[in-house]
């Protein structure tokens, strides 16, 4: 029976966004002839490199995929469906290389399963829901995340409102081309959608590596992934859906007329000018409550294989991650197979929001007979947040991570860096880099 | 001339008070005939224009997510919605209207009257602007850029059914209101400060919020469950315990539970206790939590006053299970002890300082302000608010407070002119810089007088206690290796030497009736310990401006401080 030897990581160049290949290499050929196998996670971009590095295209990176692969993917991780996560689907030349390379197991989170739909409208006894998995809410609460991405593709148009909103919105936006191609490769059986807990079952594609779920949970698992009043989970999504559909609606006024009412020379006039910038700092709040609703559907994923793990949490934020880090307590076992991961890839590119600072913690105690750790962060600098505090990556996560591990950022790499390359021995760690 | 006088009253001639219906909480708490709770409140009359606009609250109906601006006529003592339906008050914008502006009206009254002045904006003008239908969002905040409360409507799923309005929530308008007022009281508060600082307005606006709810009636009423036959209830239903944690909690479940997009309903954990060890957990340094440890004090005071004021109502004295008692009166003594707390709290920041705000500064202001107005303790509030807050690890600050008039070394008053004293920040200044030493007060920084205000409260005899307050600011900057050296005190792991850091100081003067000075409460400039205390906190928190500064203001607009408290990934306490 072959066993893993070796395991490399490659991070690739894409400007913002993530793509990452996690590559085993076994001892001895597996039944198919090959000594390896392959899992991609993510494909996405949003936005090309910066000055003087690499520029990321999709399509070249596909090539660089199709290379690195020998020409075969076994598995497919996308871990939710933002643009910065899965453009790459939808770029055509690109998609072409993927879907050469045939990934025999699709994984994606719960709320893409294509059977949602019909959930939603099932009634309200047994169904899914009794199986640990997917009820009724969250059936809902997938429908109305959808509904409110319609509601972002009329935004991200919408003349009036604020250039930089338009493109927020746009990012929002269901990338249909990409999800096509993804239920393309998903079809016959080869997708997994998957909550906290679930079952990936790569075993048989991916001999030795354990996928353990550790999130998205379902609404029914925890209703704060849907935030607020436990007694209606559904009522935030509802809410912010309905507020996305009044704003792409209506027209934003000049703030001169009122629909025909003279405002007259008075105070009035002040507070309606002023007023009308608020329709897009209103819009702005709405469309990042939706994007932070999408990166919470990440797919969370600690991926055990010899004697390493991995962390891959896609851009889940706390309401996701609150899930697993309220188990810490009563699961020693979990608390210390987090504490001893080998490799990080940071979450939601660098920004302030996804990597708990309770998970820190745990990194931060790390007993010293562990080797040490590596954290691979895909990011760009000076495309979000327009003050220190909202900065991609945030100044104080960076300066944490490089204290309890050796940090390598995309941003870093040089023009001639198509990817960064980190391999370890299968069994022991750590991580180092190649070529440098 | 008419012969006679005429008693006979317009509805729209001059009076000090109106008495406007107002929803009493939220529209989805209801009474016992199951309509929507409201209250008759008497809410402080100016001259009112359409709008409505009186002098200081101007309401400006203008919706940006549809472009409309509408008018609603002025508010008159003839309440046209005194017997209005349910569907009406949930529908009509002028009761909107009416509900906004009452509610501030009477939030900002509160206010005056427990520190006896008029309070002013922060801003430059004197009218808030309340805008019911800001836009379609379930959010609600002030803005100090548009001298505004905006209030956001969620639009109902079903097109066809009314949207639900913030603006409707009596306890989200006080909380909001509470903003603009501590604003203009403190506006240093918003600067970057020690943890507690920016979890002051969040706690604060909170507690007024509950206080003021609960200062009604019937909405005491309504939370202390349904009475006998015979109105009456029993000990069992009032018991400190039952106080706290059903009526109590049931009514602040529903504060700011429409709110999904902004700030959020008031949570679980404010109700509770904090652990011993709060103000080392990193949690507790997000200050939507932190902010959470002052309202759950202050909820343990409000149960223990009412639960004494309760004693001598019983039917039967001791402890029999059986004894009862009237259900309108225990919510009046609930209402009464509400109101009182309220005003205590507010009568305290007057005696703040001016920056460098903790909470132990609350506790004092608090104190010595009743001292003042209420010298003798015989109800024990002032004692029961040292044990609650004593309880969460909160005790009264040494060092802060100079008692002037029984200090050894008395101020010198050669030259200064003792009326303008009252009133003139340079005058102020004038005596300031005479007693810098006696008042230690280094002179070596920047400062600045930056208040001088009157201030006047009913005493316990009836007459009036008339004081002046006047508050300085002391700024210094460095950088941290100048920090380091002058403080002998090692700077915080991992911050650059050469980070520039801006510190406060300053105190509060108070004067009384003939302009000597009686108190100095302080916060000293040099009091290296807290600004190295206070680096920290921003280096960690990362709450740096553009230029990676510490200590200088955000860099973020001023009204974006409240939005960045409202966001819930940060006020989990695991955000960078």
């Amino acid at each position: 029976m072959s066993t893993p030897v070796r395991v490399r990581v490659r991070m690739y160049q894409v400007g913002f966004g993530d793509c990452f290949l996690l590559s085993v290499e076994y001892d001895a050929p597996l039944a198919d002839g090959r000594a390896e196998r392959h899992l991609l996670v993510d494909f996405g971009s949003t936005r090309k490199a910066r000055e003087g590095r690499a520029p990321g295209r999709m399509s070249d990176v596909a090539k660089l995929i199709r290379k690195h692969t020998g020409g075969a993917l076994d598995v497919l991780v996308v871990t939710h469906r933002h643009k910065d996560h899965l453009f790459g689907f939808a770029d055509d030349d690109a998609a072409e290389i993927l879907r050469a390379l045939a990934p025999k197991r699709v994984l994606r989170p719960w709320t893409e399963d294509p059977q949602l739909p019909v959930l939603a409208d099932a009634p309200a006894v047994g169904g899914l829901a009794a199986e640990g998995g997917t009820g009724r809410a969250s059936a809902r609460y997938a429908q109305l995340l959808a509904d409110a991405q319609r509601e972002a593709e009329a935004l991200s148009t919408l003349t009036g409102l604020h250039k930089e909103v338009r493109a927020e919105a746009a990012e929002q936006v269901k990338n249909a081309d990409a999800i096509a191609l993804l239920d393309e490769l998903a079809a016959d059986g080869r997708g997994r959608y998957l909550h906290a807990g679930a079952d990936a079952a790569v075993g048989d594609v991916m001999p030795g590596l354990a996928v353990t779920v550790l999130g998205p949970p379902t609404v029914e698992q925890d209703p704060r992934v849907a935030k607020q009043r436990e007694e209606d989970p559904e009522y935030w999504m509802a809410a912010l859906h309905a507020s996305l559909r009044e704003a792409a609606r209506t027209v934003p006024g000049d703030g001169q007329a009122a629909h025909g009412m003279s405002l007259g020379p008075g105070p009035v006039r002040w507070v309606v000018e002023r007023l009308a910038a608020q329709k897009s700092h209103s819009v702005a709040r709405l469309v990042r409550d939706l994007d932070d609703a999408l990166n919470n559907t990440s797919l969370v994923l600690l991926l055990e294989i010899g004697g390493l793990s991995l962390l891959f949490p896609g851009d889940a934020q706390i309401e996701n991650w609150q899930f697993t880090l309220d188990r810490l307590a009563e699961e020693p076992e979990l608390k210390s197979r987090l504490t001893a991961i080998d490799l990080y890839k940071v979450g939601h590119h660098g920004s302030r929001n996804a990597t708990p600072r309770a998970l820190h913690a745990l990194w931060a105690d790390r007993p010293d007979e562990l080797p040490p750790m590596t954290a691979l962060m895909s990011t760009r600098q000076g495309v979000h947040g327009k003050t220190e505090a909202t900065a991609v990556p945030r100044s104080t996560l960076v300066t944490a991570l490089g204290q309890v591990a050796t940090l390598h950022s995309t941003d870093d790499l040089d023009q001639g860096d198509e990817f960064l390359e980190v391999v370890s021995d299968a069994n022991t760690g750590p991580f180092v880099r190649v070529g440098a | 001339m008419p012969d006679t006088v005429e008693f006979a009253e317009r509805p729209d001639a001059p009076r000090s008070h109106i008495t406007l219906r107002l929803i009493a909480q939220d529209p989805s708490v209801t009474g016992d005939d199951g309509r929507i709770l409201t209250a008759q409140v008497k809410v402080p009359w100016s001259r009112i224009e359409d709008g409505p606009r009186g002098a200081r609250l101007h309401v400006v109906d203008y919706d940006v997510a549809a472009d409309e601006y509408r008018k609603h006529p002025a508010l008159v003592n003839e309440d046209a919605y005194a017997a209005a339906s349910d569907e009406v008050l949930l529908t009509d914008k002028t009761f909107n209207a009416q509900q906004v502006y009452g509610t501030a009206a009477k939030t900002l009254a509160t206010f005056e009257s427990a520190l006896g002045r008029r309070l002013s904006w922060s801003f430059a003008g004197h009218h808030l602007y309340l805008v019911p239908h800001a836009f379609a969002e379930a959010n609600a905040y002030y803005s100090w850029e548009d001298r505004a409360v905006l209030f956001g409507y969620v639009p109902a799923e079903d097109e066809d059914d009314p949207p639900v309005y913030t603006c409707l929530s009596y306890d989200i308008i006080v909380h909001e209101t509470t903003h603009a007022i501590l604003d203009g009281l403190r506006r240093r508060f918003l600067e970057p400060g020690l943890p507690d600082q920016a979890a002051f307005h969040e706690g604060f606006a909170d507690i007024v919020a509950l206080l003021s709810v609960f200062s009604m009636r019937p909405v005491v009423e309504q939370a202390l469950g349904r009475p006998g036959k015979n109105g009456r209830i029993t000990r069992m239903h009032v018991h400190p315990d039952r106080l706290k944690a059903g009526v109590l909690t049931s009514v602040a479940e529903q504060v700011g539970r429409v709110l999904t997009q902004g700030r959020g309903p008031l949570r679980h954990s404010a109700m509770q206790p904090p652990p011993a060890n709060w103000a080392s957990l990193p949690q507790f340094a997000e200050p939507h939590r932190r902010g959470e440890v002052l309202v759950a004090v202050v909820l343990d005071v409000l149960v223990d006053i009412w639960s004494a004021r309760l004693e001598t109502l019983f039917s039967r004295p001791g402890n029999a299970a059986s004894a009862t008692v009237d259900r309108a009166r225990a919510a009046e003594e609930g209402a009464k002890a509400a109101a009182q707390l309220l005003t205590m709290l507010i009568r305290g920041l007057d005696y703040l300082p001016p920056v460098e705000f903790e909470f132990a500064d609350l506790l004092d202001a608090v104190l010595l302000a009743d001292v003042e107005v209420v010298p003798d303790d015989d109800l024990g509030y002032r004692r029961l608010l040292i044990e609650r807050f004593a309880q969460a690890g909160i005790t009264r600050p040494r060092n802060r407070v100079s008692n002037v008039l029984e200090a050894e070394v008395a101020p010198q008053y050669l030259g200064i002119n003792h009326a303008a004293l009252r009133s003139d920040r340079d005058e102020v200044f004038r005596f300031l810089w005479q007693n810098a030493l006696r008042l230690d007060v280094p002179t070596r920084y920047h400062t600045t007088v930056e208040s001088v205000l009157p201030s006047q409260r009913i005493g316990p005899d009836g007459l009036i206690v008339a004081e002046s307050v006047a508050t300085y600011v002391q700024m210094a900057e460095m950088t941290a290796a100048e920090l380091e050296t002058i403080s002998e005190l090692p700077l915080p792991d991992g911050l650059d030497p050469d980070t520039p850091v801006q510190l406060f100081g300053g105190g509060t003067l108070v004067f009384y009736q003939f302009g000597r000075l009686k108190l100095h409460v302080y916060k000293k400039v040099d009091d290296w310990r807290r600004q190295l205390r206070r680096i920290e906190y921003l280096d960690l928190s990362g709450r740096r401006d553009r230029a990676k500064r510490l200590g200088y203001s955000d860099g973020s607009a001023r009204g974006q401080a409240f939005a960045e408290l409202h966001d819930t990934n940060l006020s989990s306490g695991e955000a960078w």
